[in-house]
């Protein structure tokens, strides 16, 4: 008897069976399965890491107090940043164990990963869903600060030159704006620079720079839309009258 | 009963493996088919005998058989033996570490032209180095650069094979085989075989 017979009564003697399809096919599954899984969540995540870029002004946090780095650790979505790194580590890790991963380098791995989820991530910003999934995430995670409730806290310091609120009324003189907090203010904005695009008329959220000159009076010399940077540049300082 | 040989030669390897999952005899054509080569590479990257060789390529093809419809069509099937052979064997000398230590592999019994590049890639002051002392010299290495080494040169795979055999990038195989060159040469340099002068830098 040779080894290849050996070998096949073996096989026969002790009723060893081939492994059925399915479980094959369940692993590829799986594996694919975990990879689109972990690309979304990297999606979403850098998804909303764009939201919070968006929402920060950067060209009004040099004017801030303190460091312009202060500012931005105190914006930045560390929890989003997080999450976007381990999807990506989970999907480069899923990807590698599908049926021909190994044949990608790291790089490829990395870039792969990191490609699909920015694509996707990039379309589901555009499409305004990293907002509500960041007001979502804060209202069912206690211990998450959103990205509003944090630009609030940031620009709710009027004795450092910092106020936001919502426009109540507008007077060639003067705008009355009540805070986050639900304080009436009176707003000097005769040397104020605002840009073209914001309206200054009841109803609109602003941010405003400049200092407080009164117990409920603050003389602006920056206003800027709450809801993020103006895309043009920046406008020349003007009169309000003008 | 088996199959005849003729039988079997008439069948592609893809046609082997249809026809094994239907009736297991056929799973012998592949047996027979592969066989030389897979235990010469058993023997090869363990240093074990004729028997332990033995033993574990008919633990890999237990393994072959179970896993029979997991072969993906689009990957060599000779590649994808060699990948669960090797593993199976890397197990083996893992468990076994008696392996190697008295290594009865008669290298001489196959001198592949592939051989002769790698000899005329490794620089050594000394010309016509006999296959044994070359073989000596392999013998010495890291398992990773061995493991290269072996399926380039002596089992002549190209390095697509090599990356399905070892599950790594191709780009990957090209780096450890350069590197293992290197060692290869800092190996000769450093330990002569028995029997041979130390070769000079």
């Amino acid at each position: 008897m040779n080894t290849a017979h050996k070998l096949v009564e073996q096989i026969k003697s002790r009723h060893i069976e081939p492994r059925p399809q399915w479980q094959y096919t369940a692993l590829k599954w799986a594996v694919w399965t975990g990879f689109g899984l972990t690309v979304l969540i990297g999606a979403l995540a850098f998804s909303v890491i764009l939201f919070t870029i968006q929402q920060v002004d950067f060209r009004l946090l040099q004017h801030f107090g303190h460091s312009l780095l202060e500012g931005l650790l105190s914006l930045l979505p560390l929890i989003w940043i997080s999450f976007l790194a381990l999807a990506l580590m989970l999907s480069m890790y899923t990807l590698r164990y599908s049926e021909r991963g190994y044949k990608f380098t790291l790089a490829r791995l990395a870039g792969y990963s990191t490609a699909f989820s920015i694509l996707l991530g990039t379309a589901f910003f555009i499409s305004g869903g990293a907002q509500q999934l960041e007001q979502a995430f804060a209202i069912r995670v206690d211990l998450y600060q959103s990205v509003q409730e944090k630009k609030e806290q940031l620009w709710n310091r009027p004795e450092e030159g910092y106020l936001g609120g919502t426009i109540v009324s507008v007077t060639p003189e003067a705008l009355q704006v009540e805070d986050f907090d639900g304080q009436a203010w009176t707003i000097d904005y005769a040397n104020a620079d605002w840009p073209p695009r914001i309206q200054l008329e009841p109803g609109e959220q602003v941010k405003l720079s400049g200092e407080k000159t009164g117990a409920a009076r603050f003389e602006a010399t920056f206003i800027r839309p709450w809801g993020g940077q103006p895309l043009n540049g920046p406008r020349p300082k003007m009169s309000p009258k003008e | 009963m088996l199959i005849a040989s003729k039988i079997c030669d008439e069948l592609t390897d893809q046609e082997v493996v249809d026809r094994a999952l239907r009736e297991v005899d056929y799973f012998s054509c592949l047996y027979e088919r592969y066989e030389p080569a897979l235990l010469r590479y058993v023997r090869r990257i363990t240093g074990a005998g004729q028997d332990g060789a033995e033993d574990i390529l008919q633990d890999a093809f237990i393994k072959i058989w179970r896993n029979l419809r997991g072969y993906d069509p689009g990957m060599k099937l000779s590649s994808w033996l060699y990948r669960i052979v090797h593993n199976e064997a890397i197990s083996a000398l893992r468990r076994q570490t008696s392996f190697g230590k008295n290594r009865t592999v008669d290298w001489a019994d196959a001198e592949p032209l592939l051989l002769h590049s790698l000899l005329s890639e490794v620089e050594t002051e000394e010309k016509n180095i006999p296959a044994e002392q070359l073989h000596h010299w392999v013998s010495q290495l890291p398992q990773k650069y061995r493991e290269v080494i072996l399926l380039r040169y002596f089992e002549e795979l190209d390095y697509e094979a090599i990356s399905d055999v070892l599950q790594i990038p191709e780009g990957t195989v090209a780096t450890r085989l350069n590197r293992a060159r290197k060692a290869l040469e800092k190996t000769a340099r450093s330990t002569p075989a028995p029997n041979q002068k130390k070769i000079r830098p």
